[in-house]
């Protein structure tokens, strides 16, 4: 699904990603762990498309395809979706609207018509359920004044809406209190597919009990340094990332 | 010839050709001084600065003279999913046969000059007596040369159930033509009027001027649109007196012009009254789109908010003024000024001046002018969801157009403007 090979990626002339490189295999559920600063969202939103990101080197293959040849929205309509850490507030703009250009910005990409206004609000219905999203929330305007937590179910909806093949989640459990999180969990693991595969990036280790990873990693200075099973989160939750700093500098 | 030696002349030929109106003659007369003293303003002229004007009426003009042209019924837009009287205007006269009206018990329709022609005490009182309490070049001109526009009067007491529309259509390629409204809301009367300006020939010069008198009490709220007015160099003029626990309302919409200037000049002069002033102004193109705008509080207690958005795009210029004066005796005055502008290419350009005087002590005044681009912010988070850059774009520019459209009360004309807007940005949800 995604294969990234040695990635050095700056911002502001500053390398936040050093020779950065990982495999997600379809339908696999793959967390990345690590302090503050390491360049965890930095990894996000590079592979978003965001334009202060600039790429020095490496190489990224989604499904095939070389993802960084790609501008923003053609990675999203290829099927990557990245739950933003901090969405943006978008006044004017309403979730229906928004999401009804996004569908058919998809669709059009792959030669359908628009969907059908009929269809279209079946099919919100049906995913505002899966992270129990009342209807009144779609004529309001996005993101504008939500909580903290209408604002990731917000996202979590949106993620449901497109059904992406990758699903980047950036901090998603930040903010949360624990009811939100259970939601937005929930909503997350009926999302869970074969065919799709999932990148969760966090900092604590509660939102792994929710979303069960098949792989963890934990990245410090802009790599991966180690990963393991489920077992490593709990180990870090445990021992905090300082012996990880010691590992490595030892290594070093 | 010189234009104004040429103006002149004019004035006199219609001076003699008039016969019979010896109130509207005096007042035209007086008009026609002041207007000589002051002249077409150059850009040397503060008020008129960014907006050339001089420059853009052709000296081959013909101030007077009048362009006649048939018009079918389907010829023009004629608003049919917005249930109001319509008064249809051809070049600033009434044309009946076009015209529908909705009877309506103490509402007062038709035209100005018929209205005028029949009632010297009503002309004494109202025609003229707003124009001249600034120093107003194209009001003067209209005031000596007028001959007719939309006369609309609502008694005391009543709240008028259907608006009243006004469909100005101009073809006048060779005049400057001059069209006029006079709208009276007596005492505790409330109506609603919109005026629609459109533009039928390959192009169109005129000076419109709206004198508005709202009783106290009383709530007028005027819609003024100029959505199909491509091929327009205009100026208009609106001026308002507002009376005790009064309120009056103007939303200016501007969606197309060659060149539109917009005077919208509001004196508060009984207390407790109030004045909203909202303006949304779209250019592309070469256009230039002037908003120029006064609330002047002379009495205390009253309130006053102007909200004002601009979008420039291609070679499109906009220019936005925004006074509020509180006079020394307006105590308590509350008064609050926001304009907006966001500029879509690099040569779009704007010029934004706020302009507060304020000799009254305890006051509530503020403003905010804010010019800028499109958040790149809010461009990624909808590019992330794989809308294309340019619909990123156009989505956002609806969102921030919308915020004026939606403080239109008729439902209909809501929906025209939001689908008229959403046309022109190619959004199709």
């Amino acid at each position: 699904m995604l294969s990234i090979k040695n990635l050095n990626v700056a911002i502001n002339g500053q390398q936040i990603l050093k020779d950065f490189n990982l495999e997600i295999k379809t339908g696999e559920v793959h967390a990345i762990m690590g302090p503050n600063g390491t360049g965890k969202s930095t990894l996000a939103s590079t592979l978003a498309g965001k334009e202060a990101y600039e790429v020095l080197s490496g190489e990224v293959i989604f499904k095939g395809k070389d993802l960084l040849e790609m501008s923003p929205d053609e990675r999203a309509r290829e099927g990557v979706f990245l739950a933003f850490q901090y969405p943006v507030e978008i006044p004017g703009v309403t979730v229906t609207n928004f999401m009804k250009a996004a569908i058919n910005a998809k669709r059009r990409h792959f030669g359908l018509d628009p969907m059908d206004a009929k269809d279209f609000l079946k099919l919100m219905r049906q995913k505002m359920e899966l992270v129990e999203i009342k209807k009144e929330m779609m004529s309001r305007s996005l993101n504008e004044g939500f909580s903290g937590g209408e604002k990731k179910r917000n996202e979590i909806f949106q993620m449901a809406m497109l059904e992406p093949s990758l699903c980047i989640l950036d901090e998603t459990d930040s903010g949360l209190d624990i009811d939100a999180l259970r939601i937005v969990a929930n909503g997350i693991n009926k999302l869970r597919s074969p065919e799709r595969s999932f990148l969760v990036i966090t900092h604590y280790q509660r939102l792994l009990n929710y979303i069960v990873p098949d792989v963890v990693h934990v990245m410090f200075g802009g790599k991966i340094v180690k990963s393991g099973g489920k077992e490593l989160a709990l180990e870090l939750e445990e021992k905090g990332y300082d012996w990880i700093k010691d590992e490595v500098a030892a290594e070093a | 010839m010189s234009f104004a030696d040429k103006i002149n002349s004019e004035f006199e030929l219609a001076e003699k050709n008039a016969s019979g109106e010896h109130v509207l003659a005096h007042i035209r007369k007086d008009a026609f001084t002041s207007f000589q003293k002051l002249g077409i303003p150059g850009n040397r002229h503060e008020e008129w600065r960014y907006t050339n004007i001089k420059t853009q009426l052709p000296e081959t003009l013909s101030i007077a003279g009048h362009t006649t042209w048939n018009v079918s019924k389907d010829g023009f837009n004629g608003f049919a999913d917005i249930k109001a009287t319509k008064l249809v205007f051809l070049n600033g006269v009434l044309n009946t046969g076009l015209s529908t009206i909705i009877e309506e018990t103490g509402v007062t329709v038709g035209s100005l000059k018929e209205h005028l022609g029949h009632n010297t005490a009503l002309t004494e009182k109202y025609f003229g007596k707003l124009v001249n309490k600034y120093e107003d070049h194209f009001s003067m001109l209209n005031t000596a040369f007028v001959n007719d526009g939309a006369f609309v009067h609502v008694k005391k007491g009543i709240t008028a159930t259907h608006p009243i529309f006004i469909i100005n259509l101009y073809n006048s390629p060779e005049n400057f033509t001059q069209s006029r409204n006079l709208i009276i809301v007596e005492e505790s009367s409330k109506l609603d009027v919109i005026v629609d300006f459109q533009n039928q020939g390959s192009s169109s010069y005129y000076n419109h001027v709206s004198e508005c008198f709202v009783g106290n009490n009383a709530d007028l709220n005027v819609t003024k649109l100029q959505t199909s007015t491509q091929h327009t160099t205009a100026v208009h003029t609106l001026e308002a007196e507002v009376g005790r626990y009064a309120k009056f309302t103007c939303t200016t919409i501007s969606l197309e012009a060659k060149l539109i200037r917009n005077t919208t000049n509001v004196r508060l002069c009984g207390e407790n009254s109030e004045a909203h002033l909202n303006g949304l102004y779209y250019g592309t193109g070469t256009s230039l789109i002037d908003n120029h705008i006064l609330v002047d509080h002379l009495v205390p207690n009253c309130q006053s908010n102007q909200l004002y958005k601009g979008i420039l795009d291609e070679e499109a210029t906009g220019v936005f003024n925004g006074k509020i004066f509180v006079k020394q005796d307006a105590q308590k005055t509350n008064a609050f000024q926001s304009s907006k502008a966001i500029l879509l290419s690099d040569e779009a350009s704007i010029n934004s001046k706020p302009q507060l005087e304020i000799f009254a002590d305890d006051v509530k005044c503020s403003h905010g002018a804010a010019i800028g681009q499109l958040s790149q912010d809010e461009v990624f988070y909808l590019r992330a969801r794989g809308i294309h850059e340019s619909d990123a774009k156009s989505i956002l520019t609806y969102a921030f157009a919308s915020q004026i459209i939606n403080t239109i009360t008729t439902d209909a004309l809501k929906v025209y403007l939001d689908n008229n807007l959403k046309e022109r940005l190619h959004l199709n949800f």
